[in-house]
């Protein structure tokens, strides 16, 4: 008789932001094809760790199950990545998970990612198009341009590349590779280029561009393969630019 | 959110930090490297240089301003630098990652090497004898052997990133081949550093 298949889960389990936390074990029948998700979802239909104790289901966010929202995002095998396309048969185990580290946790996998979006905030990473009156369609945007700027409007705020930098950290006020890779984008864009001014200014504060670090962890944890580094560089030109030519006209 | 509000001083400080390593240090390192051959002729010839340099006019003015200053700012600076970054190599094991820690490591050596050294020399006796009394104790000689290849590592690794922080190489291709071309000039350079050792060991 073929020996039971069972697959391996170590999971680092925190009750509450100030509470001590504990690792629990699991163990649940092999099937073909699932992801870190079905197995999350596996143990909260029956929450009894591998030792046969009795235990509160593990909390942890998804949503879209398509590696688009980056709601799922957490440390799989000690790397930072979406639950929903981190397949079983390609990890070791036993698959330790733990939340990110450079977020408030709330609970168990459950991470605040809220500075993510005041960064956002903070470098303007939108396009202000509000008014009185009617403005009219805006400049055409030159196809190869659209084409390496797509590829840029990808970027779902998981928090890959903010777990994977060695600046991002109490320590430092780095605002992180994504926000800043925003602003490359919103400058591309025909209409957003108007107010370009302002996101390079933003950009010059301190946890600004010159906090990066050069480690290019981003660009290697990034999984939907925005080219970060491309973009810290380009902007460190642009902010080098600007800031001399503000400089000489002051 | 007020753009007013927004100071430049971090950026400038940064950006300075930055320039100060390849100006003056970057070339007075390389300078120092070259000068220090001459003790491959032998003791004489080494002091005779040393005498000429250290007799010229205002040497005081110019080393305070073109070499104190600049490693000053750039080590103490550095110290905060490394201060505020937390690595992770063990749990991401990227060859860059590993160079971002060892260029914060080979910094710190060298501030601590570049201390002694000036304390030791500068303000001590610089002659031939001395040195080759200081490298002939094992423990004298491995502090220096560490001091110039951690020196030239910080200088060189520092170059490449210099090169994306004035926006030079932008794209992965051109920080690659400017990487393979900055490997090269460390083998160099640390072989004239080794060389510049070598000459006091006799």
């Amino acid at each position: 008789m073929s020996e039971q298949k069972t697959i391996r889960l170590k999971i680092r389990r925190q009750d509450g932001p100030n509470k001590p936390f504990r690792w629990e074990e699991f163990e649940i029948p092999y099937r073909e094809k699932l992801n870190v998700i079905s197995c999350l979802m596996e143990i909260q239909k029956n929450p009894i760790t591998a030792s046969g104790v009795k235990t509160t289901p593990v909390v942890w966010e998804c949503n879209c199950l398509e590696e688009v929202c980056g709601a799922c995002t957490m440390n799989i095998n000690g790397q930072g990545k979406q639950a929903c396309s981190a397949l079983i048969d390609q990890l070791e185990q036993p698959i330790v998970l733990e939340p990110l580290t450079k977020f408030p946790i709330v609970r168990d996998l459950m991470i605040d990612r809220q500075i993510m979006f005041d960064h956002l905030k903070t470098v303007h990473a939108w396009i202000p198009i509000d008014g009185t009156y009617n403005l009219g369609s805006g400049p055409r945007m030159a196809e190869v341009k659209r084409q390496w700027a797509y590829e840029l409007s990808k970027c779902m705020t998981c928090g890959c590349c903010m777990e994977a930098c060695p600046q991002v950290n109490p320590r430092s006020k780095f605002i992180g590779p994504s926000a800043i890779s925003q602003v490359r984008l919103f400058n591309a864009h025909p209409t957003g280029e108007m107010n370009k001014h302002e996101r390079l200014s933003a950009l010059l504060n301190e946890g600004g561009i010159a906090d990066c670090g050069n480690s290019q962890n981003c660009v290697r944890a990034c999984p939907k393969e925005i080219p970060l580094t491309t973009s810290l560089a380009d902007l460190n030109r642009e902010t080098n630019k600007f800031a001399i030519n503000r400089w000489l006209r002051k | 959110m007020s753009i007013a509000q927004v100071s430049n001083h971090h950026f400038l400080i940064r950006r300075v930090h930055s320039l100060l390593g390849l100006v003056p240090i970057g070339f007075f390192l390389t300078f120092h490297l070259f000068l220090n051959l001459t003790a491959l002729r032998g003791a004489k010839q080494y002091d005779l240089v040393i005498n000429t340099m250290q007799s010229f006019p205002g040497i005081f003015i110019v080393e305070l301003i073109v070499i104190f200053i600049p490693i000053a700012a750039h080590a103490i600076y550095g110290t905060w630098v490394v201060y505020t970054g937390q690595t992770n190599v063990l749990r991401y094991k990227y060859a860059r990652n590993w160079f971002y820690l060892i260029q914060r490591i080979s910094g710190l050596y060298t501030f601590v090497f570049v201390i002694t050294h000036v304390y030791l020399l500068r303000f001590g006796e610089a002659n031939f004898a001395n040195l080759s009394e200081f490298m002939s104790q094992p423990l004298g000689l491995s502090f220096y052997v560490l001091g110039v290849l951690l020196a030239v590592f910080h200088f060189t690794n520092g170059l490449w990133a210099f090169a994306i922080t004035w926006g030079l190489t932008v794209g992965p291709h051109s920080q690659r081949v400017w990487l393979y071309t900055l490997g090269v000039i460390f083998v160099l350079m640390s072989v004239i550093g080794m060389a510049d050792i070598f000459a006091f060991l006799k």
